[in-house]
């Protein structure tokens, strides 16, 4: 599976009058493509913070201590404020708590909707040329060098392949986005047709003639060539008679009329949405360097003459080449990745020493972040993080490292100045109503332990990859790669107007669930209630179509059934754009219904780790379990297992596990050492003294136990009914 | 919990509660008997958090009246002016028809709008009224105690007990039949004033009350926060040295000290920790097993609801929908807003969860009411649901 991000290490702490809260203590974890991942805790556990450091928007007196957070082969927490202006909100969303506060009260729901897609439909568009052609450019350089070795004529006929492949790519994707246009026109009429025919019938509608219009409208954008077409000009007809016949319908009370429009409308779209889709790839080499028009055949025949044409005449030599020059740089890779793990190994001494040598430091840096450069495979669609987060890593920490001599200094004089005064006043026998605040002293050994780890977590990096490269299959890495080069095609040809985006919003808008669209466009936030500005917030983070949204507790204000509705459009939303998801709540509820994976956070770590079966059903921590108690589900009558006590001042974090106070099952050991991470299955993981070897057996406390059984049986009855 | 206890501490009948055009609340009926949790369930801008204001009078209702414990605290006009309106367009209606009746008919009619008039003015007595009406009965009452024990004490005594007498009698002329219903909001942080100390916030409703003896505060004060499980020394702090649960324990404490009857509690839980929701919910239900109290429970959390209330009634736009014992509510849901509501609560289950459809709710299309009109009708013993007859039919045949 494809990482999407990773968080390696983070440590942050804030700076407080009262001493140094240490919010997130140390957590990794990693999110694949398409799957969500729920953090669950308490206040103050340190799942905000994470949140927040992923999306860059800390506050001021946090302090990053360690750690990388990786996404597409950058570490967010060192790069500038202008390059994450491009990934915040764009590659990366987030859904507030609070709907009201992540909402401008004087801007229109509308604007604040369509802002950001037309800024960033440039913006984007602009990237995705910027890729297309880089890659391209990287796949004819590589092709060329696998392939034609010096032959000047092989390597002009593959010149010309990549320059027809631009061509006719381009010309797909206009075909392509003239046919969504008008699919999605007439997909989305039918069920419009649905709820306002309905209402109709039962002459229950409200004023109607917003949606007439909407439907109207639709049915002519889907008239287009190979969507409704046998039909167009009846349906032009049809829509153009729909709202006449409604303001005729409206005196005589009576509708028959304008129903059996509408109905004919459905049953056209319904007719069109069910034809089988040309394939506009195909078609558009075809009608790039065929003299000939489109022979008149039915979709599937033309589609697979269109295949055979584009296959002869193209791609399987493009392929065939194409898979060379992707194993050419593999090889290439893999050869500079084994002098790079030399090259590092020879160099991790220097790092080791007592004192740091600046000079040697520098040099070494150096040898280390090129030869990690020459590794770096230019054909990989998924960019190795790592890799090309490794030089910023070290040279941002060799910074610090060597910035802190001097500041240390200075923290320290500062510091012996402030105590002197104080203990002046206080010989004096007067009482300063001030404190002495602790020096800002920068830990120089924890900076070069952050740089042996980044070093040896390069290292075995690179043995994984090469102990596995003989595991991957070029045809398929091939395909990827035209795949790859299509969709920056369409992201190039996609432009966004201010019509489009107001088309857009309003679909976001039904999309998310807000009735009358049209209407609510053009309100304030304040017209909204809790619920539907929830919506709203969502259908935003939802403009810029992120890689990665990250919602914390999005529906902890909401009641069940729009709770329910908005996690049912997230799980969608989901599945249909892989995205990604971080969901932050407490609710466990909620957990079970979204989550493929699990993170539990107390007190700034992580205690448990795991698919959602393994947290449910094998949960091993005591918080974990105390968590899961202490709710009551619909069939609780006993007293609740509530955790007593409060979570741990995180200014004086426990020296043992954080959880013990409050913990039942509380050993000795608790209260003195940290636990490790015990693995309990390759996908479970749980940090709790209790799983140790020579800890007494203690089961899972009753009531989860019966949950389990009881939801067994009754999802048993479920099957049977 | 059983609930043996038959007397009607609260009785809410066809309670209209409008804001211009706006039916925050329409035509609900409902009872509480002494010593039950009462739930309230409902999605967000249904009417459940309105229906609570109206009862502690936050509000000056639009129809219909509030009895606590048989007293008329709040009625509204609205029932009487729809007679008034009814009985002259009646009349309009019949004279024309047979105009040779027109004088005898005009008779009729006023003496109809007399009688409802005269009622709307008794209405509104009471609305105004009810809190002087009783504590002139508790005045009466203390002078009925006091006064023979005064006329036989003697000496130091009868200074002593003039005093304990004149004390009691001032808090008696302040005392309000609605401080007896009292109320725990939903923001622990919001609903505390940050300037006054948490000695202040809870003995607030005292001194208004009239005690001014610091001793016997205190005392209450100390036993008030002990009872909510918190110490003494947090008297004299402010609430925002108070983590959430803790700030919520105060707001109890605050309501507990004026010795309500009734406490309406508008989602107490919804804005805290997981952990700390359990422990606000096992203090309110050891206060209740403690007092006897009887609770309004308004909330969204339904599995929290089902726990802790021994009937349930269901809202959707300012109707009740349904109403039952709260196992009867869960076993056998018949409103379809109620079935599509309890398919979107979330359990603790992923496969479950994973498989749970969702019924959804269009009110248009679950009714046929262009005819027949629904009203709200018993089905079976307890439970009832807003329906027509045809539904009626339906349901019942359902339950058996």
């Amino acid at each position: 599976m494809e990482t999407k991000l990773q968080v390696k290490n983070l440590r942050i702490s804030f700076r407080t009058n009262d001493g140094k809260v240490q919010a997130v203590r140390g957590i990794n974890f990693d999110l694949a493509k398409g799957e969500t991942l729920a953090i669950v805790g308490e206040s103050g556990s340190g799942k905000s913070v994470t949140s927040k450091a992923i999306l860059g928007i800390q506050a001021a007196n946090a302090i990053t201590e360690s750690g990388e957070i990786i996404y597409d082969g950058k570490d967010l927490l060192k790069i500038s404020e202008d390059e994450f202006h491009k990934i915040r909100g764009d590659k990366i969303a987030m859904i507030f708590q609070d709907p009201m506060s992540s909402l401008n009260p004087i801007v229109k729901i509308g604007k604040q909707l369509t802002e950001a897609m037309i800024l960033k439909g440039k913006a984007r568009q602009r990237e995705s040329r910027d890729n297309f052609n880089t890659y391209l450019k990287n796949l004819n350089k590589a092709m060329i060098e696998a392939n034609a070795k010096g032959d000047s004529a092989k390597a002009a006929e593959i010149n010309t392949m990549c320059k027809q492949f631009d061509k006719f790519e381009f010309k797909h994707t206009k075909l392509q986005a003239e046919y969504n246009n008008a699919f999605d026109a007439a997909k989305e009429v039918i069920p419009m047709i649905d709820t306002v025919g309905f209402e109709l019938e039962k002459k229950a509608a409200k004023d109607a003639t917003d949606r007439l219009d909407d439907i109207a409208k639709l049915a002519q954008y889907s008239v287009s060539e190979y969507v409704v077409k046998t039909h167009a000009e009846e349906m032009k007809r049809l829509s153009e008679s729909v709202l006449p016949q409604y303001k005729l319908g409206q005196k005589k009370g009576d509708y028959q009329e304008l129903i059996a429009t509408l109905y004919r409308i459905r049953d056209i779209a319904k007719e069109a949405v069910q034809k089988p889709v040309p394939n506009f790839f195909r078609m558009g080499y075809y009608l790039t360097f065929s003299d000939k028009p489109l022979p008149d055949m039915p979709v599937d025949q033309l589609n697979d003459y269109l295949r055979k044409y584009l296959d002869d005449n193209f791609m399987m030599s493009f392929i065939a080449k194409a898979k060379a020059a992707r194993e050419y740089t593999a090889r290439v890779s893999y050869d500079n990745m084994r002098t790079a793990v030399e090259t590092l190994r020879s160099n991790l001494p220097v790092f080791q020493k007592e004192k740091l040598d600046k000079k040697e430091v520098v040099a070494a840096s150096k040898e280390m972040a090129q030869a990690v450069a020459a590794a770096v495979d230019p054909l990989a669609i998924v960019k190795d993080g790592l890799s090309y987060t490794f030089a910023p890593s070290i040279k941002s920490e060799v910074g610090i490292y060597f910035g802190a001599i001097h500041k240390n200094a200075m923290a320290i004089r500062a510091y012996n100045k402030d105590k002197a005064k104080h203990d002046r006043l206080v010989a004096k026998g007067k009482k300063p109503d001030w404190e002495v605040a602790a020096a800002a002293v920068v830990d120089q050994e924890l900076v070069k332990q952050n740089i042996v780890n980044v070093i040896n977590r390069m290292i075995g990096h690179y043995e994984q990859l090469l102990a596995s490269a003989d595991q991957r299959n070029y045809d398929e890495e091939t395909v990827d790669s035209i795949d790859y080069l299509m969709e920056n095609a369409s992201g190039v040809v996609e432009k966004v107007t201010r019509r489009t985006a107001k088309e857009r919003a309003i679909r976001l808008m039904t999309e998310v669930g807000i009735a009358e669209p049209h209407k609510r466009y053009n309100q304030y936030p304040f017209e909204f209630s809790g619920g539907m500005r929830q919506r709203i917030v969502i259908a935003i983070a939802l403009a810029a179509n992120p890689d990665i949204l990250i919602c914390d507790e999005p529906t902890t204000a909401l009641d069940v059934t729009i709770q329910s509705q908005i996690l049912e459009l997230i799980n969608n939303l989901k599945k249909e754009r892989q995205l990604s998801v971080i969901f932050i709540t407490h609710d466990l509820g909620v957990v079970a219904n979204m989550a493929d994976r699990v993170a539990v956070m107390y007190a700034g770590k992580i205690v448990e780790y795991g698919t959602v079966d393994d947290i449910f059903y094998h949960a091993a921590h005591p918080y974990t379990w105390a968590l899961l108690s202490s709710m009551p589900d619909l069939d609780t009558n006993d007293k609740l297992d509530a955790i007593p006590g409060t979570p741990p001042n995180m200014i004086y974090p426990p020296v043992g596990d954080a959880f013990a106070p409050r913990n039942k099952y509380a050993m000795q050991i608790d209260f003195e050492k940290q636990p490790p991470m015990f693995k309990i299955t390759d996908s479970h993981y749980a940090a709790t003294w209790l799983l140790h070897p020579d800890a007494p057996k203690v089961e899972m406390p009753k009531v989860i136990r019966e949950r389990i059984a009881r939801m067994e049986k009754k999802r048993g009855e479920d099957h049977a009914e | 919990m059983p609930n043996n206890n038959d007397e009607t501490l609260l009785r809410v009948e066809h309670l209209c509660q409008y804001f211009g055009s706006n039916k925050a609340v329409d035509d609900v009926s409902f009872e509480i008997k002494r010593g039950e949790v009462f739930g309230l369930v409902g999605e967000s801008g249904c009417g459940k958090t309105t229906t609570g204001r109206s009862i502690i009078k936050l509000y000056n209702i639009t129809g219909g009246d509030i009895y606590f414990k048989g007293v008329r605290i709040a009625a509204g006009k609205l029932t009487y002016q729809k007679a008034i309106a009814e009985a002259k367009e009646n009349y309009e209606k019949e004279s024309k028809a047979h105009p040779e009746k027109a004088a005898e008919l005009k008779a009729q009619m006023e003496e109809t709008i007399a009688q409802q008039k005269k009622l709307m003015a008794e209405a509104m007595h009471d609305q105004k009224n009810c809190d002087k009406e009783y504590s002139r009965q508790r005045v009466a009452e203390l002078n009925a105690k006091y006064q023979p024990l005064l006329e036989k004490a003697q000496g130091k005594e009868k200074e002593t007990l003039t005093a304990e007498y004149k004390n009691e009698l001032r808090k008696a002329k302040k005392t309000k039949l609605v401080t007896q219903i009292q109320m725990i909001f939903q923001d622990p942080i919001a609903s505390l004033d940050p300037r006054m100390t948490v000695k202040e916030i809870i003995s607030e409703g005292l001194v208004i009350q009239g005690e001014r003896d610091k001793k016997v505060i205190d005392e209450k004060v100390y036993e008030m926060l002990e009872l909510v499980g918190l110490v003494r020394e947090h008297a004299g702090r402010y609430p925002h040295e108070f983590s959430g649960g803790q700030r919520q324990r105060i707001g109890v404490a605050r309501s507990i000290i004026m010795n309500p009857e009734l406490i309406i509690a508008d989602e107490p839980v919804s804005a805290l920790d997981v952990s700390v929701q359990a422990q606000v919910i096992n203090l309110l239900n050891e206060l209740r097993e403690k007092f006897g109290l009887t609770i309004l429970f308004i909330a969204h959390d339904l599995s929290v609801v089902k726990y802790f209330s021994d009937r349930i009634g269901v809202m959707y736009y300012g109707k009740m929908v349904e109403l039952a014992s709260s196992d009867e509510l869960f076993r056998n849901p018949l409103h379809p807003y109620t079935r599509s509501l309890l398919s979107a609560i979330p359990l603790p289950d992923p496969i479950y969860e994973k498989n749970r459809k969702r019924i959804v709710y269009n009110p248009l299309a679950a009714h046929d009411y262009s005819v027949d009109k629904p009203s709200f009708r018993e089905v079976a013993p307890g439970h009832f649901v807003q329906c027509n007859d045809a539904e009626f039919e339906q349901y019942q045949k359902m339950l058996k």
